[in-house]
C-alpha cells in the first residue's frame, strides 16, 4: 500500500485534498492536537469528514499529539471512545499514555506514533511495536539507511514526511516558544520561535536558524523501493491552493512511479509548482546527506509571497464557469487551469463577466464572482492560477 | 533529617573530586556523559576515565549506526557503571532485550509530562525524570501519584531545544566567521539572552540563567535530585548539594514552574 496523506485544517481543506488525489487526511479535533490555531474539527465535523472519505475509500487519522499535562487527561478516554465511535481509522499519538489508554479499554483505534516521538531507529520502532503502535511517523531527521533499516527490522508500517515545513529542531524536543512567549509548543501553540533572529555579541551578521523546507519529490520512487508506506504532506495550517497544488503534484510523480513512467522533465516541473507555491525553497534535507550550510536560511523568515492563485471553480457548464476570484486578474491574463483528474491546460483570458453577466475588464474584489467563457466543463473546486512554468519548457 | 539524594551530571575534570572532599554530608550518585553519545555538554566521559561507582548518561538521540554503537558499549560496560539516564526509546528496547541489570531512568527531554505516561514507562524502567515543562504543583501532583520514587531535575541550566544540525558551523560557514562552538544569543527585540552549544551531533540552546527547583527536593517519592552542573562553577555546586536552603534569592530563575503555559487561542465547540 502506498498512501499519499494530506494535511487538512477544516473541512473544505480535507474535502479539496481528496478531490486532488489524497488517499488519506490527517486532521485535529479541539483538544489533545498540536496545531490548536489551525480552524480543526468539531466532533460533528470529525464525523461528516470520515463519512466522505470512507464514501471515497479513503481515511482519516485524527491527531491526539499533545504532550499532555496531568489535567489533559481529563476526558482523553470519553474523546478517544467518540473518536472510534465516529469511525476514525487512527489516532497520531506522541503520549505513551494515549496508547495506553486505548489498549487498556480495548477502544477500536489503530494508534500511529507521531513524529513528535522522533524516531530514528530500528529498537525505538519495535518499543512502540510491541506497545501497540501499528504505524511509526519517522523523524524528518531519518536518513535513507536509517529508514531502511527501521523497515527490514520492524516491518512496521512506516510514514516519512514527503513536503512542507521543517522544525529546526527535532520534533518534541523544543520549548523555546514556551520560554520566549509562554505559549506551549508541545500542546499545540508554538510560536515559531526558530524563525526569529538573534545577536551574536561582537558578530554584525544575525543569527538565524530556519531550515528551507523538505522536498522529496526526486527520491519518492527510492522511498517505496526501500518500505515506506505513506507519504506525508505537511501543513495543517496551509491554504486550500497549497493543498490541492501539492497533492496534485504528488498524485501525478506517485502514478507515473506506479506506471513506471516518471520522467526527470516530470519532477522538474513538479517541484517548480511546488516551490512557487510554497514561497520557499525546499530541499531532500537530510534523506540524502547531513544537512549544512546550503539547507537554511540565515535571514529569518525568507518568503517570497506571490498572488498566482487567482480563483476557483464554483460551476461549470458547457459554455462558461463560474469563478470565485481570489487574486486580482484581467484581460489578457494567460492563466492555467488545473483540477481533480484532469491535465492543466492554458487558458487566455478574452472576457470577464462579473454575477450580473455584465462585461467587466479587472476581476479585483476579494472572493467576486465571475463567469469566464469558451471554457471545457470542469469539476467544481478546479483551480485558476497565473500560468509561470511551462510544461514544454522542460521536455 | 532525611539526606537530599543528589544525582551529580559531571561535565568537567574536578568536579568529582571537590564534591567527594566537600560534600560528606550529603548522598551523591555521580552521572557521567558518555562521549560520542551526548550533545549540549563541553565535557564527555570515555568509560575508562571512570573510576567511581556510576550512572551513564547518553542524551542524543541514535541513528541506526548510534544505536548500533550503542550495543556496542552495553557490552564493555565495567562492573562501576550502576545505572543509565537515557533519552532515546531505542535504548530502553535493547535494555529489555537484553535483561539488561542496570538501574534504568528515562529522562525523555520535554515528554513525561503527566502521571500517567511516567506510570506508563515505570513498567519499564526503574524511575523516571520528571519533565521541567510543567508547573510545580503539577510535579507534586506526579510525586503522589506515581508507582515508584522519581527524579526530579532540581537544578541547572535547561536544554529548551535540541537539533541535528551543526547550527553553529553553519553560521561560521555562511558568513566565515569564527564564532565559538559555545556562545550567547540575544533576540533581537526582547534581548533575552540563551546559550548554544554544538558538537558533531547536533545544537543545544540552553537557558540563560540556572532553573532553581531546589524547592521540591524535600518531597517524598523522590529517587534522586538531579543537578546539571552545565555552565556552572564547582563552587557553585558545592553550595548547592551543601545548602539546605532552597537559594532563590542567589538563584531566582523559576523557568515554566510558576506559571502554566497556554496552547489553546480559540473556544472549543463540542
Amino acid at each position: 500500500m502506498i498512501e499519499l496523506l494530506a494535511p487538512a485544517g477544516n473541512l473544505e481543506r480535507l474535502k479539496i485534498a481528496f478531490l486532488y488525489g489524497a488517499d488519506a487526511c490527517y486532521i485535529g479535533g479541539y483538544r489533545f492536537s498540536l496545531r490548536a490555531n489551525a480552524i480543526n474539527f468539531s466532533n460533528s465535523e470529525l464525523k461528516e469528514a470520515c463519512e466522505f472519505a470512507h464514501n471515497l475509500g479513503k481515511r482519516v487519522y485524527v491527531t491526539v499529539n499533545i504532550v499532555l499535562h496531568n489535567k489533559d487527561l481529563e476526558g482523553l478516554k470519553e474523546y478517544l471512545e467518540e473518536l472510534a465511535s465516529i469511525g476514525v481509522d487512527a489516532v497520531i499519538v506522541s503520549d505513551i499514555a494515549v496508547i495506553k489508554m486505548i489498549k487498556d479499554n480495548n477502544i477500536p483505534l489503530e494508534a500511529h506514533i507521531s513524529t513528535q516521538a522522533s524516531t530514528l531507529n530500528a529498537e525505538a520502532a519495535m518499543f512502540y511495536k510491541k506497545v501497540g503502535a501499528t504505524r511509526v511517523v519517522l523523524a524528518r531527521e531519518a536518513s535513507r539507511e536509517d529508514i531502511k533499516d527501521i523497515k527490514d527490522k520492524t516491518g512496521l508500517d512506516l510514514e516519512c514526511f514527503a513536503q512542507g515545513a521543517m522544525c529546526t529542531s527535532f520534533s518534541g524536543k523544543c520549548v523555546l516558544s514556551n520560554v520566549f512567549t509562554n505559549r506551549d509548543a508541545n500542546r499545540g501553540g508554538c510560536a515559531q520561535i526558530c524563525r526569529w533572529t538573534f545577536d551574536i555579541a561582537d558578530e554584525k551578521e544575525p543569527f538565524s536558524m530556519t531550515p528551507k523546507d523538505l522536498n522529496m519529490a526526486r527520491y519518492i520512487e527510492d522511498m517505496i523501493d526501500i518500505g515506506v508506506n505513506s507519504f506525508k504532506i505537511e501543513g495543517r495550517m496551509r491554504s486550500v491552493y497549497y493543498i490541492a497544488t501539492i497533492i496534485s503534484e504528488y498524485r501525478k510523480i506517485i502514478d507515473k512511479i506506479k506506471m513506471h513512467n516518471l520522467k526527470p522533465s516530470d519532477i522538474l516541473y513538479s517541484n517548480d509548482i511546488m516551490n512557487r507555491c510554497a514561497n520557499r525553497e525546499s530541499t531532500p534535507q537530510f534523506y540524502d546527506k547531513f544537512p549544512g550550510e546550503e539547507e537554511q536560511y540565515y535571514l529569518g523568515r525568507e518568503e517570497v509571497s506571490n498572488q498566482d492563485f487567482l480563483g476557483i471553480v464554483l460551476d461549470s457548464n458547457e459554455n462558461e464557469i463560474l469563478l470565485e476570484q481570489r487574486n486580482y486578474f484581467k484581460i489578457g491574463d494567460v492563466v492555467e487551469f488545473f483540477g481533480p483528474n484532469m491535465e492543466p491546460f492554458t487558458y487566455t483570458i478574452t472576457k470577464i463577466y462579473n454575477e450580473n453577466h455584465e462585461n467587466i475588464d479587472i476581476a479585483r474584489h476579494p472572493r467576486m464572482l465571475t463567469y469566464l467563457s469558451d471554457l471545457p466543463k470542469m469539476s467544481k473546486g478546479t483551480m485558476m492560477r497565473l500560468k509561470v512554468f511551462d510544461k514544454n519548457d522542460y521536455l | 533529617m532525611t539526606k537530599n539524594k543528589n544525582l551529580i551530571l559531571v561535565t568537567n575534570d574536578t568536579l568529582v573530586e571537590k564534591i567527594n572532599k566537600e560534600c560528606q554530608e550529603s548522598s551523591n550518585t555521580f552521572l557521567f556523559p558518555i562521549e560520542n553519545f551526548c550533545v549540549g555538554i563541553p565535557k564527555t566521559f570515555k568509560l575508562e576515565e571512570i573510576t567511581e561507582e556510576s550512572l551513564i548518561f547518553i542524551n542524543r538521540l541514535l541513528d541506526k549506526d548510534g544505536i548500533e554503537n550503542f550495543k556496542v558499549l552495553l557490552k564493555n560496560l565495567p562492573k562501576n557503571i550502576k545505572g543509565i539516564v537515557f533519552d532515546d526509546i531505542g535504548i530502553l528496547n535493547i535494555l529489555l532485550e537484553t535483561k539488561s541489570t542496570l538501574t534504568k531512568i528515562l529522562f525523555l527531554n520535554h515528554a513525561n509530562c503527566n502521571y500517567e505516561s511516567i506510570n506508563a514507562f515505570l513498567e519499564y524502567v526503574d524511575s523516571v525524570v520528571i519533565s521541567t515543562d510543567i508547573t510545580t504543583e503539577e510535579t507534586k501532583e506526579i510525586l503522589k501519584r506515581a508507582k515508584k520514587p522519581l527524579v526530579v531535575y532540581a537544578f541547572g541550566h535547561v536544554a529548551i531545544m535540541y537539533s541535528r544540525r551543526t547550527l553553529l558551523s553553519n553560521y561560521n560557514k555562511h558568513f566565515k566567521t569564527n564564532i565559538d562552538n559555545e556562545i550567547t544569543l540575544k533576540e533581537g527585540i526582547s534581548k533575552e539572552e540563551v546559550k548554544a552549544i554544538e558538537n558533531i551531533y547536533g545544537t543545544v540552546i540552553y537557558t540563560n540563567n540556572p532553573f532553581n527547583n531546589l524547592k521540591l527536593r524535600k518531597e517524598d517519592n523522590i529517587l534522586y535530585n538531579l543537578i546539571n552542573s552545565v555552565y556552572l562553577h564547582d563552587e557553585e555546586v558545592i553550595s548547592i548539594i551543601n545548602s539546605e536552603s532552597d537559594m532563590s534569592d542567589t538563584y531566582p530563575y523559576k523557568y515554566l514552574s510558576e506559571e502554566e503555559t497556554i496552547y489553546r487561542i480559540k473556544e472549543e465547540k463540542i
